[in-house]
């Protein structure tokens, strides 16, 4: 399994996930390969069953180098086209994915060359040149590239190296090849299928290049940095997509966007989350207070929640708002943004930040109402747990939602304040409704959104990639 | 919700992103995150309303963050100078207890080992933003032991040996505690030692302490140092290179026997003040690389990406960092020459002039090593240290000027690093995406 940020070294939905199915398979021996930045904190967060193991590691943006082998011979040969053939397998829009993979392989057979290769002055020509290519490409669907400056490219050139020394790292002998984001997750794994033909299942949580897009469309970056961010995220899942022998979508919507950007619909497998909800459950207990657990993060859109809050306690006074989480590693600046707006928009007295929660539990027990504004979704747990807890959710239509919350919330458009804010004082000053709502979400979970279902699903589809018949 | 058609598609592209859509993927997630459209209607409109015409271009941001810390420059400075002065002021009274020859031994083996470490731990620790919390999460023992690796056999070595180790304790814990801030009391403790041994103090007794006293400083500078971090150390690679290239450079100084090291009491030392403080503002100058490069480039466009800039940023700093060294030793020296009668005869020429060009190569090989160029860095310092000692040796066994043989050697490193550096530096575009960002 390889992963991009997430398991085992940082808390959150699609680590709790591969905790979860980890922990649910011990019939397969699991091998971790974690993509992370190159920092210091290389502690798990997460403990492992016996029946899995990290197997390495792959450090981005660090100093280290490939670990040399004295005894062997390396060839040290370096290829100046090598960064022109990522630019253009990668960031063109029709790119070659067989060039792709040629480049990537030929990074796993001399990792010691790739370094030279990148500083090589012909390497930085090449590359120009084959940007110019990219950026002089015309397309009805690609629309026309902006400008990019020497600043932009040299970062590309960076980023496209990394890429290359991701490509370089070894990966275990293994029977199947679980990829857990069509993204950078990716790279170790089309190596390994193109060398020694191991199938290859894609699971998406979020589409990856859905939420690169997002991302890119609400930094404050220049059109040249959003141009060569979504455009290399889109290079990587269309690779992803195709060398998948399986993609496993959370949910239909996934699934939707999956089969929009070009994946086989044959290939494709939906696996809802689920979740080991308690057999009973207590109605909510009328304390006005509204709940929303998860990261602190641009996707999370929780500006748009900052100013529900400010409507609701117009409309519900006493109404308190709590959201657990913490922010997500990069994105401390927008939660000190986020801070800043409760300020201006007075919502300190009816809205806090509470930081981590090592009860999510106990936190939406005591919820009224469970709130999600975010604008990018798959499946969340967080909505699985709340309708677990008999809790009513008010959560915007993004991703699998309208699905999960079918007949037991209220579903408003993103980022529409007023809609969200009806919906939350609906149900805070109709307490029926709400425990009404909750309990059929109570039910649904134990209809639909099992744990048992979930690891289910996977048995069998990893049996059936790694062609062993499982029991059941 | 109703399928929108095209002009409302449009409308909630303009009014989410206050501009048209990148291409088809971007309009389609617009579409479906603040539209409310599904996912395959968000797609096949989304082709319909990519705009047709290139956007108004806007520069990219630049987000760069300097390695290190430039606060406290001044008392770095004023240390240094003092540090100076005090060594060279030990060099009477020493060589009276210890003998000259026992001094002059200590100091050629201590200054290459000091430079060496101070190169190593530098590139490895220092050089970076939280540098003292990379050295503390090292494992300050793992630390002590390599120190402790290289003075108890330097120990064993009597009688110079226990000279030279305290030499190398004292001026490489100098280096932590001018990186901790602590540089003025760290020159006020070398200050003391200076008055301690005028006043005929035993020298071992009074170095002992002083070296004790350095390195409880350190260790403390690196406990209480930065808060906890998660920058990652350098590569130990790399920081053995840059102590080759140090432990070179400081061969360079001792190499040349004409100069005299404690032999002619405090002259070598104080003539090697006005190129350190040249290097020091020169280096200080350096700093701005890793920032000026790419904001000198914003903007450029890729077909000048490539292209030669003899005015670039790359070499502008480089050129700036030069100007300000070889100013600085200039003045100096003339300073120092002036003052000549009452420093004991530090009218030597020569030396000032030998001792400017070890600066210069310093810094040439310095900017070539954290460019991550250490081979060639190395090898122009081999190459002065070879040229130094055939020509003391060989050459001219009887030097017509003290540090003739140090000019040599520092000449043709010089010729050996400079230009390929000056090839390097004169594509910006090129250093920035191929040496400083990939290292």
């Amino acid at each position: 399994m390889t992963t991009e940020g997430t398991y085992p070294h940082a808390m959150g939905g699609v680590s709790s996930w591969c905790d979860l199915l980890i922990g649910g398979l011990p019939e397969f021996d699991w091998q971790i390969l974690p993509i992370r930045a190159g920092d210091r904190s290389h502690s798990a967060i997460f403990e492992l069953p016996p029946h899995a193991a990290v197997v390495g590691q792959i450090e981005l943006w660090s100093e280290q180098l490939p670990r040399r082998r004295w005894m062997v011979r390396a060839d040290h040969r370096a290829r100046e086209s090598l960064p022109a053939n990522l630019v253009r397998s990668l960031m063109g829009w029709e790119g070659s994915y067989d060039g792709l993979l040629d480049a990537l392989v030929w990074c796993r057979m001399r990792p010691h060359a790739v370094r030279r290769a990148f500083r090589g002055a012909g390497a930085w020509e090449a590359f120009l040149g084959a940007l110019e290519e990219v950026l002089g490409e015309s397309h009805p669907d690609a629309g026309p590239p902006p400008q990019l400056d020497a600043v932009e490219a040299a970062r590309l050139y960076q980023t496209i190296y990394w890429i290359a020394r991701a490509a370089a790292v070894p990966t275990p002998q293994t029977d199947l090849l679980h990829v857990t984001a069509a993204g950078w997750a990716a790279i170790p794994a089309l190596v390994h299928k193109q060398l020694h033909g191991t199938d290859m299942l894609l699971t998406e949580h979020g589409v990856y290049v859905r939420e690169a897009y997002l991302a890119a469309a609400r930094s404050p970056s220049s059109q040249g940095e959003r141009f060569l961010s979504s455009r290399l995220a889109r290079g990587l899942s269309r690779a992803a997509y195709a060398a998948a022998d399986s993609v496993a979508p959370v949910t239909e919507a996934n699934a939707a966007w999956e089969r929009g950007l070009g994946v086989d619909p044959q290939k494709i497998r939906v696996i809802q989350n689920g979740i080991d909800a308690p057999p009973s459950y207590t109605d909510p207990p009328g304390n006005l207070k509204v709940v929303s657990v998860g990261r602190i993060d641009p996707l999370k859109d929780v500006q748009t929640m900052l100013r529900v809050a400010v409507e609701v306690s117009r409309r519900v006074p006493g109404v308190r708002f709590e959201y657990w989480g913490p922010p997500t590693k990069g994105q401390e600046a927008y939660a000190r943004a986020c801070e800043e707006l409760a300020r201006r928009l007075g919502a300190e007295e009816c809205f806090q930040f509470m930081g981590s929660t090592r009860d999510p539990h106990g936190v939406v027990r005591d919820a009224d109402v469970v709130l999600m504004t975010s604008i990018s979704e798959g499946l969340p747990m967080s909505i699985l747990e709340a309708m677990a807890q008999a809790r009513p959710v008010v959560a915007t239509a993004v991703g699998g939602v309208p699905e999960v919350l079918r007949g037991c919330g209220i579903v408003p458009p993103p980022g529409d304040v007023h809609a969200i804010a009806t919906g939350v004082a609906t149900l805070l000053s109709n307490p029926e409704l709400a425990a009404h709502l909750g309990r059929r979400g109570f039910a649904r979970v134990h209809r639909i959104y099992t744990q048992k279902a979930c690891l289910a699903g996977y048995r069998d589809l990893l049996g059936e990639l790694a062609g062993v018949e499982m029991a059941a | 919700m109703e399928s929108p058609g095209h002009q409302y598609a449009a409308g909630v592209i303009e009014a989410r992103l206050g501009r048209g859509a990148q291409d088809v993927l971007e309009a389609a997630v617009v579409l479906e995150a603040w539209g409310g459209v599904r996912a395959g209607r968000a797609l096949s409109l989304g082709s319909r309303v990519v705009p047709p015409k290139p956007p108004r271009w806007t520069p990219g941001r630049l987000t760069t963050e300097e390695p290190g810390r430039r606060d406290g420059i001044l008392s770095e400075a004023v240390a240094l100078i003092m540090a100076i002065l005090a060594v060279a002021s030990w060099a009477g009274p020493l060589s009276r207890q210890v003998g000259t020859s026992s001094l002059q031994q200590a100091i050629v083996i201590a200054l290459p080992l000091t430079l060496a470490l101070q190169w190593a731990i530098r590139s490895r620790y220092l050089s970076r933003r939280s540098g003292l919390a990379c050295l503390a999460h090292d494992r300050l023992a793992l630390c002590a032991l390599g120190l402790l690796a290289i003075e108890v056999p330097l120990m064993l070595l009597r009688p110079y040996g226990p000279l030279a180790g305290m030499f190398v304790a004292i001026w490489v814990g100098g280096t932590v505690l001018a990186r901790r801030g602590w540089a003025l009391p760290y020159g006020l403790l070398l200050v003391g030692a200076v008055i301690g041994l005028e006043a005929e103090l035993p020298a071992y007794p009074l170095l002992e302490v002083l070296t004790a006293t350095v390195l409880i400083g350190s260790v403390t500078a690196i406990r209480t140092g930065e808060e906890h971090s998660n920058e990652p150390a350098g590569r130990v690679g790399r920081a053995l290179w840059a102590g080759a290239i140090g432990a070179a450079l400081g061969g360079l100084l001792v190499g040349d026997p004409s100069l005299g090291w404690g032999v002619h009491g405090a002259f070598p030392a104080l003539a090697l003040l006005p190129s350190v403080l040249g290097s020091f503002w020169g280096g200080y100058h350096l700093w701005k690389f890793y920032d000026a490069v790419p904001r000198g480039l914003q903007g450029t466009s890729l077909t000048q990406a490539n292209q030669r800039n003899h005015r670039g940023a790359a070499m502008g700093i480089f050129l700036g960092a030069i100007l300000r060294l070889v100013g600085v030793t200039v003045v100096l020296s003339g300073a120092v020459l002036l003052i000549a009668e009452w420093t004991s005869g530090t009218n030597r020429l020569s030396l000032f002039v030998g001792f400017g060009c070890v600066a210069l190569v310093t810094m040439i090989v310095n900017v070539l090593e954290s460019l991550a160029y250490a081979r060639w860095a190395l090898f122009a310092a081999g190459a002065s240290v070879a040229t130094e000692l055939t020509v003391s040796n060989v050459v001219l066994v009887h030097a017509p000027v003290p540090g003739a043989a140090l000019i040599a050697g520092t000449l043709v490193g010089i010729l050996v690093a400079l230009p390929p550096l000056l090839m390097l530096l004169m594509r910006p575009g090129r250093v920035l995406a191929t040496s400083l960002w990939i290292q």
